[in-house]
């Protein structure tokens, strides 16, 4: 018994003791990396990475640089894993990825296929899959970096930040790791990314009469497509909230539309001066994608159910009233239904690429018929016909019944 | 060694049984009607006032015959022995012997009074809401306290006597009728095994007669609390009382009783069961913290949130020692402030404390020695450690071998180690009954009554059934009248 007990502890710790401190690292050791810019520079590989330089936490050590409390550091090499290695001897500490909040990919990298260049992103231990993608929008992935107008003190902190912020309003994209290699693999769905673009700062400082435009801050409006991980072209923000809408990803937003007319008739005096434009608060979402086959054409049917709370009422009508929040709830509808048909046919127009996933659907509903058909989906996705429903439900009406401009009835 | 009837053969033969120790007494005397006699008596042990007045005065001025001693002296304890060895050891624990020419037997008489401490509130288990005395040095001041806790004729005492130098006295407690009789069998079984030349606290017998010597956990408790040890006893225990000792000790001892207070029975169960999982959740913070805090730091940077991780990393910037050595030398410096304050004198205590918090926290943050966020975790470890006092002694090494497995192995490490140690604790039974019940093993009855959360009392209807199975009801429920 008390040998069994002894040889029983003396096999655990030797399990401990034979791996030794194998793989330790001390926290100064490492070099934090935050944001990675991946970019094409001839024929090598560029690597750009933002670590933060821990030492601006503490009050009254450290000095915080220009930039903020973090540095850049570049790497060059004929693949990513190379460029990873050229930076060991240029900077002094050592890469630590495992925080990278965000990817950053440069458009010509993007342009000349960038599905071969991320497997490193996958393979390394140390890389998260949960990392956001995003594509610089004209331009090289190291510009953007460093830019950070918000009140973020890291950079990173400040792109993360924006891309929290689609489930307030899904004009961009998010798209992270793990779900780029999903799409990669998947027959039938090509692959969108986020997009992040450069811009002037030009409108606020309109206000105090600062016209010259010296600062930049960074948006990541709109999405990229992409063809066998080769970028395309860009959606612009409308219709990558269509395409949110179609992929199920609305978390949140809201949906405006024109103020449909009060049942009870008489147009407000205001009305005349303004568009007027109502919206609602989307609560919650679902969406439900289908595929038919009809005479033998295909036909893509998307059904969305959403609740929502009326934000914004301009116009004249009682929406304290049932059926006129009915009407509400159809305005509302159809403004989506509208968004979603542009969407698609500006993406079966101008892209002929599946993004929305509809093969998805028809590889799942017909599995014999996806076999002889996947070869060129993409074809007979961009000819399919489609079908969109959307159902609005209004739930709650805000903290006032009436509009503000409502005229008083006498 | 038989009593002689000549009072001064007597004499030579007490003196010589205690080598003529300068502290035993021997007063002779004669009474008025002529007989010769002689006291015996170890200093400070009897009340001499008593022994004038009641026992010296009415046998001067009225024994006749040495058999009429029961008539004349006021003493409510007088016996007859006719062995000079058993007078010696009575001597011992403060009687009077008398010895009268021409009689062969000695009488001892019970005066005994010594200096002793008074009954206050303990420093250990010191309570809001409760009882605030606790127990002394003297045993039968103990006995009789808890005697005031539980009036029962049901409450029996046996007393031992154990140490073959100190001849301690040892008494069991329990009530009959609700106490385990295989336990007391055991126990009285494991007490008649010891032959040890000296008993000066109760810890020795604990060592003794505990289950599993080597492990880090006692299966013995110790307490200074006479309501305590009523609670105890009153779900089925053993109480050992040693003499020389506040603590009294209680078999068998279940690992839960490490994380409950008598304060939990008298608070409102709520408030009380909130104080139950602060402590378990202290038990495992103060045990596991340090070890995780540098398994963490070491191997797993991506498990820490990123802005903890700049902060973490912020206040390593130019620490010199590797993250294992500032923590263990952080948790060797925060015990000898612990126990440097604990054996100086009150009035340096405080100056300890100030020492430890200011010099040693801040200024070795400052110098850049330590780094912050060390200090913070090694001070949560601290003072989880205070809220569950009775399992130190246990946690504290259990603490720096996760800390090193952890520095070793990461949380692989630290997870063997749990493994290991958490097998060694449901293998310990003490005094027959599984160490770690009502959790393994499970007994959800128990466990939902009084472990994590402390129901409250009218719901508590049984005793602990793994102390004793027989008699286990404590009370009728107003539902089951």
């Amino acid at each position: 018994m008390k040998w069994n007990t002894i040889f029983l502890i003396v096999c655990t710790m030797l399990g401990i003791f034979l791996i030794g401190c194998w793989n330790a690292r001390e926290l100064n050791e490492l070099g934090i990396s935050l944001v990675m810019g991946l970019d094409e520079e001839g024929d090598d590989i560029l690597l750009t990475a933002e670590v933060v330089d821990p030492s601006f936490t503490q009050k009254d050590g450290g000095s915080v640089g220009q930039g903020g409390p973090v540095k850049y550091v570049q790497g060059t090499g004929c693949n990513v894993f190379e460029a990873f290695r050229d930076v060991v001897l240029k900077f002094d500490r050592r890469l630590f990825v495992s925080h990278n909040k965000v990817v950053i990919i440069g458009e010509d990298l993007a342009k000349n296929g960038v599905a071969e260049h991320i497997d490193e992103l996958f393979r390394d231990r140390e890389q998260r899959e949960t990392a956001h993608v995003l594509i610089a929008k004209g331009a090289k992935a190291y510009e953007v970096m460093g830019i950070s107008s918000g009140l973020e003190s890291i950079p990173a902190n400040y792109i993360s930040n924006l891309i929290k912020n689609i489930k307030e309003n899904p004009k961009a994209m998010d798209m992270n790791m793990i779900e780029n290699l999903k799409h990669f693999y998947h027959e039938g769905h090509q692959s969108i990314m986020g997009v992040i673009e450069k811009r002037g700062i030009g409108q606020i400082d309109k206000m105090v009469e600062e016209t010259d435009i010296q600062d930049y801050e960074l948006s990541i409006i709109g999405s990229a497509i992409f063809d066998e991980g080769s970028l395309v072209g860009y959606l612009n923000g409308n219709d990558t909230k269509a395409l949110n809408f179609i992929m199920d990803r609305i978390e949140g937003g809201i949906i405006t539309f024109p103020t449909p007319d009060s049942a009870l008739g008489s147009k407000s005096e205001f009305s005349s001066k303004h568009r007027e434009l109502s919206s609602v608060v989307i609560i919650n979402s679902k969406t439900k994608n289908d595929v038919k086959i009809k005479d033998g054409n295909v036909v893509l049917s998307t059904k969305i159910r959403l609740r929502g709370s009326i934000g914004e009422v301009v116009g004249n009508i009682d929406i304290s009233k049932e059926e006129n929040l009915k009407q509400m709830e159809k305005a509302c509808s159809k403004s989506i239904e509208e968004g979603i048909k542009t969407a698609i046919t500006k993406v079966q127009k101008q892209f002929g690429l599946d993004v929305f996933g509809y093969g998805l659907v028809f590889h799942r509903k017909y599995p014999k018929k996806w076999m002889g058909i996947k070869e060129n989906w993409d074809q007979v996705f961009s000819k399919a016909d489609f079908e969109v429903e959307v159902k609005t439900d209004i739930i709650r009406t805000g903290l006032i019944n009436t509009p503000v401009i409502r005229k008083k009835e006498r | 060694m038989m009593i002689s009837k000549k009072v001064d053969q007597n004499k030579l033969n007490i003196s010589d049984i205690f080598h003529n120790t300068s502290d035993l007494i021997i007063h002779e005397f004669e009474t008025n009607f002529g007989i010769r006699a002689i006291a015996c008596y170890i200093e400070g042990l009897i009340d001499k006032n008593l022994m004038d007045r009641d026992v010296l005065k009415p046998l001067i001025s009225g024994l006749n015959k040495p058999k009429n001693i029961k008539k004349i002296i006021f003493v409510s304890q007088v016996k007859e022995m006719d062995s000079m060895e058993d007078i010696a050891t009575q001597l011992n624990y403060g009687k009077v012997a008398l010895f009268f020419e021409g009689n062969n037997m000695g009488y001892t008489i019970e005066l005994n009074q010594w200096e002793k401490r008074a009954v206050e509130e303990p420093n250990s288990g010191a309570v809001v809401r409760g009882p605030k005395e606790g127990f002394i040095e003297d045993i039968v001041t103990n006995k009789s306290l808890l005697r005031r806790k539980i009036r029962s004729s049901n409450l029996i005492f046996e007393d031992y006597t154990l140490g073959k130098q100190t001849n301690t006295q040892i008494s069991l407690a329990y009530i009959k009728g609700i106490v385990n009789e295989n336990v007391l069998k055991e126990v009285r079984k494991r007490l008649g095994g010891i032959d040890i030349d000296s008993i000066l606290e109760s810890g020795y017998i604990e060592e003794l007669i505990e289950d599993s010597p080597l492990s880090l956990f006692t299966t013995v408790s110790n307490i200074e609390k006479p309501d305590v040890v009523a609670g105890k006893i009153l779900e089925g225990r053993v109480a050992i009382f040693v003499d020389g000792t506040p603590h009294v000790l209680t078999v068998p001892r279940l690992i839960v009783e490490g994380f409950m207070t008598s304060e939990d029975y008298y608070l409102r169960p709520y408030f009380a069961s909130f104080l139950r999982i602060l402590r378990v959740i202290s038990l495992i913070l103060t045990i596991y913290l340090p070890g995780v805090f540098v398994a963490l730091q070491l191997y797993h940077q991506e498990m820490i949130p990123t802005v903890l991780l700049i902060s973490m990393a912020g206040a390593r910037e130019g620490v010199p020692l590797p993250v294992v050595l500032e923590t263990l030398l952080m948790i060797i410096v925060l015990s000898l402030i612990k126990e440097s304050g604990l054996r100086l004198p009150k009035n340096f205590g405080s100056t300890v404390g100030i020492v430890g918090a200011l010099i040693l926290g801040e200024s070795a943050v400052r110098a850049g020695i330590v780094s912050g966020v060390t200090i913070i975790i090694v001070s949560i470890v601290a003072i989880s450690e205070f809220i569950i006092p009775e399992m130190v002694q246990s946690i504290a090494l259990y603490r720096i071998i996760i800390l090193l497995l952890g520095s070793f192995a990461g949380l692989y490490g630290i997870t063997c180690g749990f493994m290991v140690i958490t097998a060694q604790i449901v293998s310990i039974d003490s005094f027959g009954v599984p160490y770690l019940w009502p959790l393994a093993p499970m007994d959800w009855q128990g466990t939902k009554k009084d472990v994590f959360v402390r129901a409250p009392l009218w719901r508590n209807i049984f005793r602990p059934r793994a102390i004793e199975r027989r008699n286990i009801k404590r009370q009728t429920p107003p539902w089951g009248k």
